[in-house]
């Protein structure tokens, strides 16, 4: 009987289904587009990357905010050589983004803030360059990615000169010695999308260039390589011990009461993933706010729905028909137009989760529990929303509804 | 019919109903009235003398502020609601002035209405039905939604259904009073049929013609029954 309610009201039907639909949907969407990012986040770790131990210093407050957050610049170059002889450690060098007002090539420029980078030779591992060699530390040389290379009109290759503007319009050249397989981020302090990119050593380019107003060049940031997926936490002990106790670091860091924060690539994924958990929680939220609109919608046109059939009521209870009788019949509506929604509304979410990881380019994950969940909530909003309407249907009088025109 | 003794179909025991309406208002002042198994009973009386009133206590969907209403023996007036909408739905068939049947349900399934909420299979609700409708000569409407049947042909589904509980008695509300003299004619004539086959009838009305088919007619005026009127029995003219 419901059913038939239903289908006697066939566009306001529709239309009240539509905000369940619209609700469910932009969930739905919503979630498979934040698990598609991070299952493509987490994809990009290559193995080679997790026996890295990424070190920066930073005042307490900045902790657990990613990587480099409130880093400063306090690691020298006998620290970095220090670290490359503790136990566990297979390499060590320093970090740092150069910022720059562009790139140049052959009369070409492209504005870049964050595209170049200088660190220590070992940064890009030997089998990533597809072309060429590493740079030599000392050298003005530089590694490019694909991205940055044909990011010219006429694409760079080795053995072209580029030239990078820093801040304040100082011009350096770099000889092009490498260009790697891939434009992936190579570590966690570039990001974890792919970008150009333009990796050059630290000395000449950061400890001459950037930081000659400095009696001793210092870098914000320091890598350490463990000899194995297995050595990282001695690594991470050893290193966090030769910071505490032996480096030119220290002074500085207990000057400015700065804290070390040593991670892997794991542990700083754990923290950017609890960033986009909450992002996704945000956004979600919002779209549950549609879910919430849309399930007014049915308490709204259950209320009608109830006034309107105050007659039938009447004849319901004029020949029998139980208070729970009455509250079922409206509530089983309310549910229908909720499981109708939600399961419409799911197909639809589905669609648009693909059509947004195609759009943005992500490999696309289904959150296959929230499917579940979306119907369950469909089903509790129509009970949610149907069920002061049918409590007041329910209550009705047989006397003043049998009366009612 | 479906109960032991001589207990009557309805029995009102000094019924009371007082509606607070600035001033408290007696619809009905210590009504006594027996109406006993097999009997045609109607009430008239003018606007506002309580017909409406007693046919809602009567048939238990109005309590009464003092007095007992017994049904088929059954106190009525100390049940609880949930209990008095079961009792309705067993014991009461209504036929209605402006028929009330649903209009999304067809012929037989709004006959079929009250066995639903007695938890009553579907093939055995449909059965029934079927066989009442032809019972009011509508055997070929079964499927028909009320408003593809005329005037008088919903009022005959309105008696099917009041017939499908098998009733201690069927209260008519001027059943005849959205239908035209012929039409109203022929309804009445089932309704004395169904007297015939046992049936207990309470009729409320204003029209004396209409009032003239039943055995007694009971008058009320200010909320007290004026007189009880016993009349012929013309019903036996048509039965043959």
């Amino acid at each position: 009987m419901s059913w038939r309610a239903i289908r006697s009201h066939k566009l306001r039907s529709t239309l009240t289904t539509l905000g369940v639909i619209i609700g469910v949907a932009a969930v739905i969407t919503f979630v498979t587009l934040g698990a598609s990012l991070q299952a493509g986040i987490i994809g990009d770790i290559s193995p080679d990357d997790r026996q890295n131990v990424y070190g920066w210093a930073a005042p307490e407050e900045s902790s657990n905010q990613g990587p480099l957050a409130g880093a400063q610049p306090v690691f020298t170059q006998p620290d970095v050589d220090g670290l490359s002889e503790q136990p566990g450690v297979r390499a060590a060098y320093g970090y740092t983004s150069i910022p720059t007002q562009s790139v140049g090539f052959g009369g070409e420029r492209i504005p870049r803030q964050d595209a170049v980078v200088a660190t220590g030779v070992d940064y890009v591992d030997e089998d990533e360059i597809a072309d060429g060699r590493r740079f030599e530390y000392g050298q003005r040389e530089a590694v490019l990615n694909p991205a940055m290379a044909n990011a010219f009109e006429r694409n760079v290759t080795v053995g072209d000169t580029i030239t990078v503007t820093i801040v304040g319009g100082f011009a350096v050249n770099a000889t092009v010695v490498g260009i790697t397989e891939d434009s992936e981020a190579r570590s966690p302090f570039e990001g974890f999308g792919p970008g150009p990119r333009v990796y050059l050593p630290l000395d000449p380019y950061y400890t001459q260039l950037v930081a000659e107003a400095q009696e001793t060049p210092r870098f914000p940031a320091i890598v350490v390589e463990a000899n194995s997926i297995d050595d990282v936490d001695r690594a991470k002990e050893s290193t966090r011990s030769y910071l505490e106790t032996e480096s030119d670091a220290r002074e500085q860091a207990e000057a400015a009461n700065l804290t070390y924060e040593l991670q892997t690539s794991t542990e700083l994924l754990g923290q950017l993933q609890a960033v986009l958990d909450q992002l996704q929680a945000f956004v979600v939220g919002i779209a549950g706010l549609s879910l919430l609109v849309g399930s007014i919608g049915i308490a709204n046109i259950m209320l009608v729905s109830v006034t309107e059939r105050t007659r039938e009521i009447g004849i319901m209870k004029a020949v029998g028909a139980q208070k729970r009788d009455i509250l079922t019949l409206f509530v089983t509506e309310a549910v229908i137009v909720g499981i109708i929604g939600s399961i419409l509304g799911t197909l639809l979410g589905i669609v648009g989760g693909w059509a947004g990881a195609q759009y943005i380019d992500i490999p696309l994950t289904y959150p296959v529990e929230w499917f579940g969940i979306a119907i369950a909530v469909g089903i509790l909003v129509g009970v949610g929303a149907g069920l002061y309407p049918a409590w007041r249907g329910a209550r009705t009088d047989p006397i003043d509804a049998l009366r009612y025109e | 019919m479906n109960s032991t003794g001589g207990s009557a179909a309805v029995s009102l025991e000094a019924v009371t109903k007082t509606y607070m309406v600035g001033e408290p208002v007696h619809a009905l002042d210590g009504v006594d009235l027996e109406i006993p198994r097999g009997s045609y009973v109607a009430v008239m009386g003018p606007s506002g003398s309580g017909k409406s009133t007693l046919m809602n206590v009567i048939g238990c969907l109005d309590t009464p502020t003092e007095g007992m209403v017994y049904l088929d023996g059954q106190e009525v007036t100390a049940m609880s609601d949930r209990e008095r909408t079961r009792i309705r739905g067993e014991e009461v068939g209504f036929v209605f002035q402006t028929f009330n049947l649903m209009p999304r349900l067809t012929a037989v399934e709004n006959v079929a209405l009250p066995l639903v909420f007695r938890g009553i299979s579907v093939d055995e609700r449909r059965e029934r039905a079927a066989e009442l409708l032809e019972r009011v000569g509508l055997g070929d409407r079964l499927d028909h939604v009320p408003n593809m049947l005329s005037g008088g042909q919903r009022q005959r589904v309105a008696i099917a259904r009041a017939l499908v509980s098998d009733p201690a008695l069927i209260l008519a509300d001027e059943p005849t009073g959205n239908l035209d003299t012929e039409t109203g004619e022929n309804i009445m004539t089932l309704f004395e049929e169904l007297h015939a086959e046992g049936n207990t009838v309470v009729m409320v009305t204003h029209e004396r013609p209409i009032a003239e088919h039943a055995e007694r007619v009971v008058h009320l005026l200010d909320g007290e029954i004026e007189r009880i009127e016993e009349l012929e029995a013309v019903g036996t003219e048509v039965e043959s």
